[in-house]
């Protein structure tokens, strides 16, 4: 019995260390399937990143009207989520799929907020009553925080100006009274 | 060398002696330079607060940067506007304006001389600008379309307020009014900037965001800085504000000759 737990904590163990793409979303009765190259992506806030993600066509049939579309949620209460900063491009059209081949797609996003995400692509069909479609794995996205005591440096700047043209104002009213 | 020839080099030199006497009373006096320093104070609590975000974000730098520009530029409309505003009326209230109408020098040049010493006021301001401005923008990589776009919408406006200003001042009878009605315009074109998006969806809004030049020159600013449009897809954007400058601009130099001594209109 304990052999047996520690079979399934290693098997689990091991499911959990794969890549996304090897636990790719498959749907069996279209034969469409769509995986990413990323299971995990660390970045920090303000930094661009991008992934790849794969649509296979295991079916028998030419894929036709296919739609690929990128989101991205939080997965706590906060913060806010507005995709549309995150990717200028979060919809594709996709080209048809001949049996047995498969599309890959590179998304770009921007990390516009900290936190904890989910990232996956969803694959719709232009008429939804077809065969349903599948979604990738999500992509466990961490973004941290980075911290300026001073954002670039402004604040010299911020001081210097206003103080020279005070100065500038005072020496010239010193010397008109003179 | 003929007649007109001389009366024409004569009446040019008018304008450029009344225009070198206001940047003096301008500058030399330190007026201009006073409200240069508290126009920099302001811009750089703006600048700080807009800048110093805990958390960097791309986002945020181009709205950050946009922000200042914005500020600078109404602010240093609003310059040009007050002095413009001041011309006339405050030279009527002063008692000074009889002696000016003696001098040598056409109504329409005095008026032009004294709209180019406003706008000065505005080119000061965008000398101040330009460090905060390309301080915030060379991390968003758009220094250049940052500090065209600035001095080029900036220049617009500068020149519709100073323009307004000039007109109004015209024929107030005191500068207590001259400023309440041009500051009243102009906070009644900048006011619908401040709307909620919803407000200025449809197609009427449309036309009065197009038609209004604070807004259009707003909009435009906002696009090519924040959304990253080139000026060519904009480019409607700027038709208002460049009417306005130029039709209120020949407005302000065409009335100038039904200027009086007591205020109104000819007759």
């Amino acid at each position: 019995m304990r052999r047996l737990r520690a079979f399934a904590t290693a098997l689990l163990a091991a499911a959990a260390a794969l890549p996304a793409s090897a636990v790719a979303a498959t749907d069996a009765g279209s034969g469409l399937s769509a995986t990413v190259d990323r299971a995990q992506i660390s970045t920090q806030l303000g930094r661009g990143f991008a992934f790849h993600s794969t649509i296979t066509n295991a079916g028998p049939q030419t894929a036709r009207g296919l739609v690929a579309h990128l989101s991205v949620l939080s997965v706590r209460e906060e913060p806010y989520v507005d995709p549309e900063d995150w990717s200028p491009q979060r919809v594709v059209f996709l080209d048809p799929i001949p049996a047995g081949g498969s599309r890959s797609l590179r998304w770009q996003m921007t990390a516009v907020n900290a936190g904890t995400f989910g990232v996956y692509v969803t694959v719709l069909r232009k008429d939804a009553g077809e065969a349903p479609t599948p979604n990738t794995p999500t992509i466990d996205l961490r973004v941290t925080e980075r911290r300026v005591l001073n954002s670039g440096g402004i604040l010299p700047l911020a001081l210097a100006i206003p103080a020279l043209l005070g100065a500038l104002t005072i020496a010239l009213r010193l010397r008109r009274r003179a | 060398m003929s007649a007109g020839g001389a009366r024409e080099r004569g009446a040019q030199a008018g304008w450029v002696v009344v225009l070198e006497r206001e940047l003096r009373d301008l500058w030399v006096g330190g007026r201009g330079l006073v409200l240069c320093f508290a126009f920099s104070v302001l811009v750089s609590a703006i600048a700080y607060l807009a800048a110093t975000n805990e958390a960097l974000n791309f986002l945020e730098q181009r709205e950050a940067l946009n922000l200042v520009v914005q500020v600078g530029m109404i602010v240093g409309a609003l310059l040009a506007l007050l002095a413009a505003a001041d011309a006339i009326s405050g030279e009527r209230e002063r008692g000074t304006l009889e002696s000016l109408l003696v001098t040598p020098v056409s109504r329409r040049q005095l008026a032009g001389a004294k709209l180019l010493a406003a706008l000065s006021l505005w080119l000061a301001a965008y000398a101040i600008l330009v460090p905060y401005g390309w301080f915030l923008a060379r991390s968003v990589g758009s220094v250049g379309t940052a500090l065209v776009a600035s001095f080029v919408i900036g220049t617009l406006l500068a020149t519709v307020f100073a323009s307004l200003g000039l007109l109004v001042s015209l024929f107030a009878s005191s500068n207590r009014v001259s400023l309440s009605v041009a500051l009243l315009a102009l906070f009644a074109l900048f006011a619908p900037t401040q709307l909620p998006g919803g407000a200025r969806q449809g197609w009427f809004a449309d036309v009065l965001l197009h038609v209004n030049p604070a807004t259009a020159a707003e909009r435009f600013v906002n696009r090519v800085l924040i959304s990253g449009s080139s000026w060519s897809e904009e480019i409607g954007w700027l038709v208002s504000p460049l009417l306005a400058a130029a039709l209120l601009g020949a407005a302000a130099l065409l009335l100038a000759s039904r200027m009086r001594l007591g205020g109104g209109g000819a007759g």
